[in-house]
């Protein structure tokens, strides 16, 4: 299938794209006391045991902003990603009573659930955004280049599910997989420290983690009023960008049997 | 014209062997092609060498045992799964009633399933606006629209399913064992849309429900094995395949 016919497809079931989004959505927190609640307590949560154990106790100063903050403003994109990769790579299984019994692009399982992991991340920003005004943090204008940082995580996010979503039919190891991979990636992005902590001899390697950037900058243009580095900024879109084109062509490629094995 | 075509089409399913199958599976697969032997080849045959045609406008029916082959062929026309060879070809918009209720969700409401499902059956948000009130009063769970549906009775259930399916209108419409839902009364409205499906469209009907089959059917596929084993009038192929049992 070439690209042309991929989106001229995908277009006509966009609306089922929604359908399947705002199902997400509406089921996620059913039958839970706290629902939406737990978009924001799950990075807010994380932001206060950072700001005692690393602040309080560790005393890793916190540069410019209140400790609570500094780690509330990285959690807020890595928890967006996290819970991405947690529910898309799980997405077609999950649904493999629609994959076997309907058809309809695949890939739109996936995007659904980075669509309600979205619809979290507006939630929990939103809180960001009375945390930054109740602690007079002013952004500059440097503030605009989210419309690139956010873009980049959705897409680096998304071909990272496509890849996982594709290999978790054929071996269910995945679901024990990611969360691991997670825990292991969550420090290896600057979330608990910032980017120029790390030792040159170590931070080369940082390239390799697109999120490090991302996330970093996403800190820096939001709370430290820094401008962001341009050359790793480009890099990690790049990358995201490359992640995102081999999802998508492997997911592609595996789809015609999954109905079969899954 | 044919609305669906069948050439040469083949189609098996690979069985893993228990214990640690996969991890040998995949580690086979490593291996060239010409050094598996045939212990690692695990392979069930649905079809094979299969060829057919449906005019637009006919009402097939197929019959056969468990395991003939006969979802397989409804799972092929609907693009679900896909022939290890050979060609299929459809023309026109394809509704499957395969296992009603696939798509429904036990904690959403009836309205907002009504409107999942359709999406998911490919209609259009402004299409089951339109539908809407037709669905819910064929359906008549008209009491129940706005609590979850895992509160619903499973002939509740079912029924929502088949009106939702009903009004999806489409121009080939599979159907697989659907129409023993619901009460009696439901049944006969069920069949009775069945009816007025197969005066206009193209209908590929799979039942071990002998009479419904030569009520809605003009022809008949008895389906033995992955092989035709007959094709011809409801009525013949339905004698030839209750003698053979």
């Amino acid at each position: 299938m070439n690209a042309k016919n991929w989106i001229i497809e995908f277009w006509h079931f966009r609306e089922l794209l929604v359908a399947l989004t705002l199902r997400e959505i509406k089921i996620r927190y059913k039958q839970t006391l706290l629902g939406t609640a737990w978009a924001v307590l799950q990075p807010a949560a994380l932001a206060v045991i950072f700001s005692i154990i690393f602040g309080h106790f560790l005393q890793i100063e916190s540069p410019q902003t209140p400790y609570i903050v500094f780690y509330y403003s990285a959690l807020v994109p890595w928890t967006f990603f996290s819970n991405s990769v947690t529910f898309g790579s799980l997405s077609v299984v999950n649904n493999s009573s629609l994959v076997t019994k309907v058809y309809f692009p695949r890939e739109i399982l996936p995007f659904a659930s980075i669509g309600a992991a979205f619809f979290d991340f507006i939630t929990s920003s939103l809180i960001f955004l009375m945390l930054m005004i109740f602690y007079k943090v002013n952004p500059s204008i440097n503030v605009l280049y989210l419309f690139l940082i956010i873009p980049s995580i959705f897409i680096f996010a998304a071909g990272i599910s496509l890849i996982l979503s594709t290999i978790n039919v054929m071996y269910r190891d995945i679901k024990f997989v990611v969360p691991l991979v997670l825990q292991v990636w969550l420090f290896a992005t600057p979330i608990i420290y910032t980017i120029d902590r790390i030792p040159d001899s170590i931070r080369k390697f940082y390239v390799f983690n697109p999120l490090a950037p991302l996330i970093n900058s996403f800190r820096q243009v939001t709370v430290l009023d820094k401008n962001p580095s341009i050359f790793e900024l480009q890099l990690a879109i790049l990358i995201s960008i490359m992640t995102f084109l081999f999802g998508i062509l492997f997911f592609k490629y595996k789809e015609r049997v999954f109905a079969d094995i899954i | 014209m044919d609305s669906v075509l069948f050439e040469n089409v083949s189609k098996s399913y690979h069985v893993s062997k228990g214990k640690y199958g996969l991890l040998t599976d995949a580690l086979t697969n490593l291996l060239p092609k010409k050094s598996k032997s045939a212990y690692f080849e695990n392979k069930v045959n649905a079809l094979r060498n299969f060829s057919f045609s449906v005019k637009t406008g006919d009402s097939i029916g197929i019959i056969g045992r468990n395991g003939a082959g006969k979802s397989t062929i409804l799972k092929l026309i609907s693009k679900i799964t896909y022939p290890d060879s050979g060609k299929v070809t459809t023309i026109g918009r394809i509704g499957a009633f395969i296992e009603l209720g696939a798509g429904l969700h036990p904690e959403l409401t009836g309205r907002e399933n009504i409107y999942l499902y359709g999406a998911i059956l490919g209609m259009r948000k402004k299409k089951i606006d339109e539908k809407f009130d037709a669905i819910v009063s064929f359906s008549e769970i008209k009491k129940f629209l706005d609590i979850p549906i895992k509160k619903y009775s499973s002939g509740m259930y079912s029924r929502l399913g088949f009106s939702v399916v009903a009004h999806c209108d489409p121009d080939i419409l599979l159907v697989d064992e659907v129409l023993a839902v619901g009460d009696i009364s439901f049944q006969r409205k069920c069949l009775k849309k069945m009816h007025s499906f197969a005066q206009e469209k193209t209908v590929i009907f799979v039942s071990h429900n002998m009479e419904a089959i030569k009520s809605i059917c003009s022809k008949v596929i008895y389906l033995d094995n992955g092989k035709i084993k007959m094709i011809g009038s409801a009525s013949e192929a339905v004698k030839r395949y209750l003698d053979a049992q």
